[in-house]
């Protein structure tokens, strides 16, 4: 800036550590609060300290919510659905962008049309097919009179279950789409030249050059499928088994019916439990994940 | 040396493992949680412990609602569990799904020889169709009944539980007058304010018979005492005689009353332990059976809890073994008792009832006043308002009552008002559920 | 959009856009379709036979005030939360813009709260706000029952748009200050060789500048305002108390789901379907116009 102005200057400091506390204090007062014993985190005024019992109360959580294994279940559900997305969006979009057929804006459109439709808004066509994912076809079958039986797939309690409908979102699609746009003609028609067949150009060539928007992609699609809820909450009914990290806030404040008081210093390390992998994902990888931001929504 | 050892524990744990592999196993979902849940867990362990043949795979499903939609889920997507723990309010889903397969059919396919008279009718005709047969095998059952500080009482002179609702009135005007600051805690809860009430005052809830007679019953709470009663209930909240206590405002009825900030309150019975185990020392504190209208014409309160229903679509195996566990946990002394001992819940018929007298329970100072809710339940003969209540989606039409009564409270609405709107939403809820149903008869 | 150099083997094309298009129709045209029948039928819970009732659950659904309760407070929720995050984001993007020393801190840190899931954030929020217990219940020693979601609806609507504005901050911030930064220095410095100053800059130069910027995440804003929000409900209020907070995604997660009116809630789900669709078109087609002439 050209000018010196020391009071804008002031201001913009204290604006700007204000707005740094204001979003920053929730953390700090789950972190708090998850440090102190029973008695003391239900005091009011809370403390705004942190006390000794933090890992007295982590470890109580971790056992309570059954975090060992839902941990891996999450981490099995959302690298699933990550690596599901990069590559069937690649794919599709590479048939989109470089092939010449008349279904393809077709094609694209009705891919297009689920991006502005998330899971939770669709969420009761979603449930309907969830107790047999093979009921479409069995029914096309059926309309057609062949007499094929077509095994029964149900969706409960499975990983595919909580993996495929996540991934059947046009997110990915998009975004390579828009990127292979960018890339200069010339290097498919050099390819072309070389001999290289479609194969070949879309493995040497293009998903090379795709790497950047690839990790960007895959940092969001992590964040986003741990942080699903509503479609874990509904397609799994094996908690032991099956449940996701998400799942488990709900639960460690007890329902009115039972008359425990909230625990609020173990559901406060559990939100922490939970909150983390993300969390860290977007400090470690920030740069992956704000390219994906901006990527993946224009 | 060790190698051996080794090796012996690896053929004892495959031996082990062979062994249990022959068990014959099933699914048994609850819908318990908390400490009632485990010790539903324990009664699971308990009966696979009894026998080497069957192995019940026991799981919670975190929540009555959660453990009937878990079900609803997993029977449309053939999974469904051989035995589920439904509460009262499912039991006319249940019914007509057409998925169960019905107590007394099981109990004569596979010999359990269930002693149906023994229930206690109060129970009995609850979970039972109109013609009087039961579908499912009551397990952990319940009553409301009123909890009250005795030493509050005796600040107002009192040393008796009141028996009216216009003597609790009274009551409550002096406590307040005593300086006591909080004479009753309430909530929106419907099976305390409502079905309760209006079963222990002979007063429908619905036509043809709170539902009994058919699915094209309409709800008629909104022109009888009921309405009355709220408005005394909002009455109270705001001359400051009465508080709202739920788990969102930070202490539900229960806790408030343990901990001695409210004088009396009315919850289930099944509560009895959880009092007894969290108050404060010094809390003198009894139950009663809730105030009625008129105190010579009381008749029996409603059960709560839930019923036990076996699944269709299994096989002869699993059967056979669900009927083992069934004998087990709804036998007077492998079952009745064992629940009883455990939690608040009462015993479900006559025999368990007389087998826990007979070995002193009741004596015991811990459990005293128990026996009450055995009293509120058999008050009087099962008359059409006392019997139960078999409205289609009743937990929905639990749920809209509930919010307006929340309106109520908190005064954003009248009571009339509040009422008129519950019962015309729950009336749409009930013709919509007689559609779906249309055609399918009553049982 | 059309690449010069493309590939002609067809089968190929199938087979590369073939997964895709294998989920999408499993998992998004097939249940739609069939949502559409229970829309149109009554569908009992247990699944059975079911019957034709044409618009029924539509009109059940539209005649229901407190269908249009729900409407309108998600409506409210999706405008009020929109709001005030773009607003505050705006402003913070505006000042981190002035890279004064520390910049680099805030850019980092303000995007956080984004990468919480919804549940998360609701718990937090839960805990910070309850009345007796946690930050909040500080002003209700002072000033008694002043503040009580668990009651007072107007308090539970405020918390799950200060739970959802919260969450959407950082995520504002992060496009803001890239549409920012995008303006050329030699525009703002123009701006400071006329002697305007920093504020005025900031009003006449820059908020014009990302105003497509603007758009955009409204559009992102509310449409996650629609979607994302049934986890902060479901954890902080339950659509309670007396459905001040039931927000339509809610709605239908509890009339078919705990309610059991599969109908009820499969007609609902395709009128807010619809509802998104046509938000994303008008306001698309919005904000192209708006792009292009201003």
């Amino acid at each position: 800036m050209i000018e010196r102005s020391p009071l804008l200057d002031l201001f913009t400091h204290l604006l700007l550590l204000a707005s740094f506390v204001a979003l920053l204090i929730p953390f700090w007062i789950v972190f708090v609060a998850a440090s102190h014993d029973f008695h003391t985190v239900n005091q009011v005024p809370m403390p705004l300290w942190p006390g000794s019992s933090f890992f007295e109360n982590m470890a109580v959580a971790w056992e309570r919510g059954n975090f060992g294994r839902v941990m891996l279940n999450s981490f099995i559900v959302a690298g699933g659905v990550t690596l599901g997305k990069i590559v069937i969006a690649a794919l599709s979009a590479f048939s989109i962008v470089y092939f010449k057929y008349r279904l393809r804006m077709v094609l694209f459109w009705l891919i297009f049309i689920t991006l502005m439709l998330p899971l939770e808004v669709r969420i009761v066509p979603t449930y309907a097919v969830a107790a047999d994912a093979l009921r479409p076809f069995q029914s096309m079958i059926d309309l057609f009179g062949i007499g094929i039986n077509l095994p029964e797939w149900n969706l409960l309690n499975s990983y595919s279950g909580l993996i495929l409908p996540l991934v059947a979102t046009a997110t990915g699609t998009f975004l390579y789409r828009q990127f292979f746009l960018t890339v200069p003609d010339e290097l498919a028609e050099a390819a072309k030249m070389d001999g290289a067949g479609a194969i070949r150009f879309f493995l040497e060539i293009l998903l090379p050059l795709s790497r950047t928007n690839m990790a960007a992609l895959a940092t969001i699609m992590f964040v986003w499928s741990w942080n699903q809820y509503l479609w874990p909450l509904l397609v799994v009914t094996d908690q032991q088994n099956f449940a996701t990290a998400t799942m488990q806030l709900q639960k460690l404040i007890p329902g009115p019916l039972f008359g425990e008081p909230p625990v609020w210093n173990i559901a406060m390390a559990a939100n922490l439990i939970v909150l983390a992998p993300p969390v860290l994902v977007t400090i470690v990888l920030q740069r992956w994940f704000v390219r994906g931001l901006m990527v993946t929504e224009k | 040396m060790k190698r051996s050892i080794l090796v012996a524990a690896m053929t004892m744990t495959t031996l082990a493992g062979a062994a249990a592999q022959e068990r014959t196993k099933f699914e048994f979902w609850y819908g318990l949680t908390g400490d009632l849940g485990e010790v539903v867990a324990n009664h699971c362990k308990l009966f696979n412990e009894s026998q080497a043949k069957y192995e019940a795979v026991c799981t919670g499903q975190g929540g009555y609602d959660k453990a009937e939609q878990n079900t609803i889920a997993a029977y449309r997507a053939k999974q469904q569990p051989t035995i589920v723990q439904i509460y009262d309010a499912g039991t006319l889903n249940f019914m007509l799904s057409g998925a169960i397969y019905k107590a007394n059919q099981f109990d004569k396919d596979y010999g359990l020889n269930v002693d149906w008279k023994s229930y206690f009718p109060g129970i009995a005709n609850y979970y039972a169709t109109t013609g009087g047969e039961m579908w499912s095998f009551p397990y952990n059952s319940s009553t409301a009944v009123f909890y009250w500080n005795k030493d509050a009482w005796a600040k107002i002179g009192k040393s008796e539980a009141p028996k009216t609702w216009a003597e609790f009135a009274d009551d409550l005007k002096a406590l307040k007058a005593a300086g006591v600051a909080c004479g009753f805690a309430l909530d929106g809860d419907t099976w305390m304010n409502l079905e309760q009430f209006s079963a222990t005052n002979n007063i429908p809830i619905a036509t043809q018979d709170n539902g009994y007679g058919g699915l094209s019953a309409e709800l008629v709470f909104n022109k009888t005492p009921y309405v009355d009663h709220m408005k005394n209930y909002k009455a109270w909240l705001d001359q400051g005689y009465a508080r709202i206590q739920t788990t969102q405002v930070g202490k539900n009825l229960v806790q408030a009353f343990a901990d001695g900030s409210c004088a009396s309150t009315i919850t289930s019975i099944a509560n009895h332990g959880t009092v007894k185990n969290t108050q404060v020392p010094d809390l003198k504190w009894d139950v009663a059976m809730i105030p009625v209208l008129d105190a010579s014409k009381r008749t029996n309160s409603l059960v709560g809890g839930a019923s036990l229903w076996v699944m269709q679509g299994k096989s002869k195996e699993e059967y056979e073994a669900a009927a083992a566990f069934l004998k087990y946990v709804t036998s007077p002394e492998t079952g009745e008792k064992y629940i009883v001992k455990n939690t608040g819940y009462i015993p479900v018929t006559v025999k368990g009832f007389e087998l826990l007298k007979s070995e002193g329970f009741y004596q015991d100072p811990k459990m005293a006043g128990r026996e009450v809710a055995i009293a509120s339940l058999t008050a009087s003969a099962v008359g059409p308002n006392s019997r139960g209540i078999r409205l289609g989606n009743f937990t929905s039409i639990r749920s809209e009552l509930r919010s307006e009564l929340e309106a109520v409270f908190t005064g954003q609405k009248d009571v009339q008002a509040g009422l008129d709107a519950a019962v015309e939403r729950g009336d749409q809820i009930l013709r919509r559920y007689e559609q779906t149903y249309k055609g399918a008869a009553l049982p | 959009m059309e690449k010069r150099a493309t590939f002609s083997n067809l089968w190929l094309a199938a087979a590369f856009i073939a997964p895709q298009m294998l989920l999408v129709f499993v998992f998004f045209y097939w249940p739609t379709g069939e949502a559409l029948y229970w829309a149109v039928t009554l569908e009992p819970p247990f699944g059975g036979s079911n019957e034709w009732v044409g618009w029924l659950n539509f009109e059940t659904v539209f005649s229901d005030p407190k269908y249009w309760n729900s409407v309108r407070i998600s409506i409210a929720f999706a405008s009020l939360a929109t709001m005030l995050s773009l607003v505050i984001a705006a402003m913070l993007a505006l000042f981190v813009d002035r890279r004064l020393p520390g910049h680099q801190l805030y850019k980092f840190t303000f995007f956080l709260p984004y990468a919480l899931a919804a549940p998360s954030v609701g718990l937090a929020f839960r805990f910070i706000f309850s009345p007796d217990a946690g930050f909040v219940s500080a002003i209700n020693r002072v000033w008694p029952n002043l503040w009580n979601p668990a009651l007072d609806g107007w308090d539970a609507f405020l918390l799950i748009i200060f739970a959802q504005s919260w969450k959407m901050v950082g995520y504002n911030f992060i496009f803001f200050l890239a549409a920012l930064q995008s303006i050329p220095r030699s525009v703002t410095e123009a701006g400071a060789m006329d002697g305007a100053s920093v504020l005025r800059r900031m009003w006449d130069i820059q908020l014009p500048l990302i105003a497509p910027t603007l758009f955009f995440l409204i559009v992102i804003n509310i449409t996650d305002s629609f979607v994302d929000s049934f986890g902060i409900v479901d954890v902080t209020t339950s659509g309670g108390p007396a459905r001040a907070t039931d927000l339509m995604v809610y709605k239908i997660y509890f009339d078919g789901f705990e309610g059991k009116d599969y109908s009820l809630a499969a007609a609902q789900s395709i009128v807010l379907m619809l509802l998104i669709i046509a938000l994303t078109f008008i306001q698309f087609r919005f904000i192209e116009r708006r792009i292009h002439y201003s």
